[in-house]
């Protein structure tokens, strides 16, 4: 087992993000109702960063933590790396550690888990009295859990899955939010306790270790207790719930206890979602009753704010959907370079970079994606061959508007699996999570003769290298800057 | 006695909404004596006017995507239903 630096908790994660810059202090009081949530959204649209909030209005002793992960840089400093490390240095890191074998968590006894430093129970056991932020005004109500993660596990394999699924506060004891039915969690729930008319235990973990986190938001089929101790080269530390058989991090900031309740539905949304609209409506939704809540002295609540990109869950969903789609198309020996999905898509755009060794090889690469259990949380599949730059926008841009041809180039995908959270669809769709797909192959068709094969003209194609490396020993002396 | 004020979310046009009636919704409470409880919601009987005058306490209306109404109307909240029992 490889160890790889890691912060064990939120707390350890803040200062490492301070000693690199990635982190403003707010000492001033802010307002959980709109102010919060207005300081994170201009974080993330600006790219700042991450806010640290010292008080907050009516909750004394209570400490937030904004857009913890919305930057490459915070992600690079999260697995212990150079904040400055390119995207595919971290990717590469990632695959690295992730491919291999899994990690079993380690239990501790609860005296040793900072999470149970409070227990509150029965009547005392209250929502409001953690400080949900109201992120965005017009939302449906407050989301205590914004960046986090919910606990399940199923009941016939025993299988533990960490999801993010937003939760919003209804009343004292009670969350509400959206469970897609071909989620991990949805697919326990109404697959195997509705049926039965059993409520499924739940914990959700709100500030938790930052590897933990990024676990959460993988779609790998790897259980993501053991994900995250890949991702940390030594087992993750998890502790009992009190009140069901779940483990969670003993490190974690708060800890929400309760059940999931099934054929019991209440309203939920509108919400600022991470496509950077107000889409999917406020509609009829999967129901958590707390039962107890814990959480360490001083408890630092971590809030992402969803909106126009650039926030974490677009970043980090972005990112592991990627390199999951990467590792699959790998494991099935297609020729490709790399694999790339564009956080500012909002994860709806995935660029697959491949050396084109035989005919159709792009609808090949479409066909594998779109029918993985990855496909419907993107819609668009770019192919370019290795002479694009998958991480370079404007390479990929004009690799689209050049060699993707109108017709036969862009091949459709109808009857996918969709969500309600996409602008695009019509009313119905959205309600029955109905969507569509797209490939655009930006590939030369491999029987044009070589003769007729349009030759990109660049700097570093179109100049013998001598002129190029001339030109670049001079490029002061020309009189520019960089 | 100052108003109290709520709001809800009406999902279908304002305009069908029946008045002086008793109807049941989800209200949130907009001022609650204690200000960590804000945005509390619950399923009510209430009576309803668009009128903002008519009942002792105001009702804020949003649309389904959360878009703020221009104009109050006012609600009398008869009874608090609990839906988990």
């Amino acid at each position: 087992m490889e160890n790889y630096p890691f912060y064990k908790d939120n707390r350890e994660f803040i200062k490492g993000l301070e000693s690199h810059g990635e982190l403003v202090t707010v000492q001033q009081e802010v307002d959980w109702d709109l102010e919060m949530g207005a300081i994170v959204r201009r974080v993330c649209e600006k790219k700042l960063p991450a806010p640290y909030f010292k008080k907050i209005k009516d909750y004394p002793g209570f400490e937030a933590l904004g857009a913890p992960l919305a930057t490459y840089s915070r992600l690079a400093i999260a697995m212990g790396m150079n904040p400055k490390a390119s995207v595919p240095e971290i990717s590469d890191e990632y695959v690295r550690r992730t491919t291999g074998n899994p990690i079993q968590p380690t239990l501790v006894d609860r005296k040793n888990a900072p999470c149970k430093e409070h227990i509150l129970a029965g009547k005392d056991a209250d929502l409001f009295k953690l400080p949900g932020p109201m992120v965005h005004d017009g939302d449906g109500g407050r989301y205590l859990a914004t960046w986090h993660f919910v606990v399940a596990r199923d009941p016939d394999t025993g299988a533990v899955n960490w999801g993010m699924y937003r939760q919003m506060v209804f009343d004292e004891k009670t969350m509400v939010g959206p469970v897609l039915p071909f989620s991990d969690m949805g697919k326990m729930f109404y697959g195997k306790y509705v049926p039965k008319n059993k409520p499924m235990p739940f914990a959700t973990v709100i500030g938790c270790d930052p590897l933990s986190g990024v676990a959460a938001c993988a779609p790998s089929p790897i259980p993501e207790d053991q994900f995250t101790g890949m991702l940390m080269g030594k087992p993750v530390e998890l502790v009992k719930c009190e009140t069901c058989d779940l483990e969670v991090p003993a490190h974690a900031e708060i800890v929400i206890e309760g059940e999931v309740i099934p054929n019991v539905w209440i309203e939920e949304a509108p919400f600022g979602e991470y496509t950077g609209y107000r889409t999917s409506p406020r509609e009829p939704r999967t129901v958590y009753r707390i039962k107890a809540i814990t959480y360490r002295n001083n408890p630092i609540i971590t809030i992402s704010n969803m909106g126009v990109p650039t926030d974490e869950g677009q970043l980090l969903r972005s990112f592991s959907l990627g390199l999951e789609m990467r590792k699959l198309l790998e494991s099935q020996g297609i020729p490709i370079t790399g694999v790339y999905m564009l956080p500012e898509s909002t994860h709806h755009m995935v660029v697959v970079g491949v050396r084109p060794a035989y005919s159709n090889i792009a609808t090949q690469i479409a066909n594998l994606v779109f029918g993985s259990k990855l496909s419907p949380w993107f819609h668009m599949v770019i192919v370019v061959d290795e002479e694009t730059d998958i991480y370079n926008k404007d390479d990929v841009i004009h690799a689209l508007a050049t060699k993707c041809h109108p017709i036969r180039g862009i091949r459709k995908y109808e009857h996918a699996v969709g969500t309600p959270l996409y602008p695009f669809a019509d009313p119905d769709d959205r309600k029955w999570s109905r969507g569509a797909q797209v490939l655009f192959d930006c590939t030369f068709p491999l029987h044009w003769p070589k003769a007729d094969l349009p030759i990109k003209v660049s700097f570093n194609k179109v100049y013998p290298k001598e002129i190029q490396e001339k030109v670049l020993k001079n490029w002061k002396n020309y009189g520019f800057k960089d | 006695m100052e108003r109290k004020e709520y709001d809800t979310f009406i999902l279908t046009d304002p305009g069908s909404i029946p008045e002086d009636q008793e109807v049941e919704l989800i209200v949130r409470e907009l001022t609650p004596p204690d200000r960590r409880y804000k945005y509390r919601s619950a399923y009510v009987s209430a009576m309803i006017s668009k009128s903002e005058s008519k009942y002792p306490d105001r009702l804020w209306v949003r649309l389904g995507r959360g878009q703020l109404q221009e104009k109050p109307w006012s609600i009398k909240i008869l009874k608090e239903l609990n839906k988990f029992t």
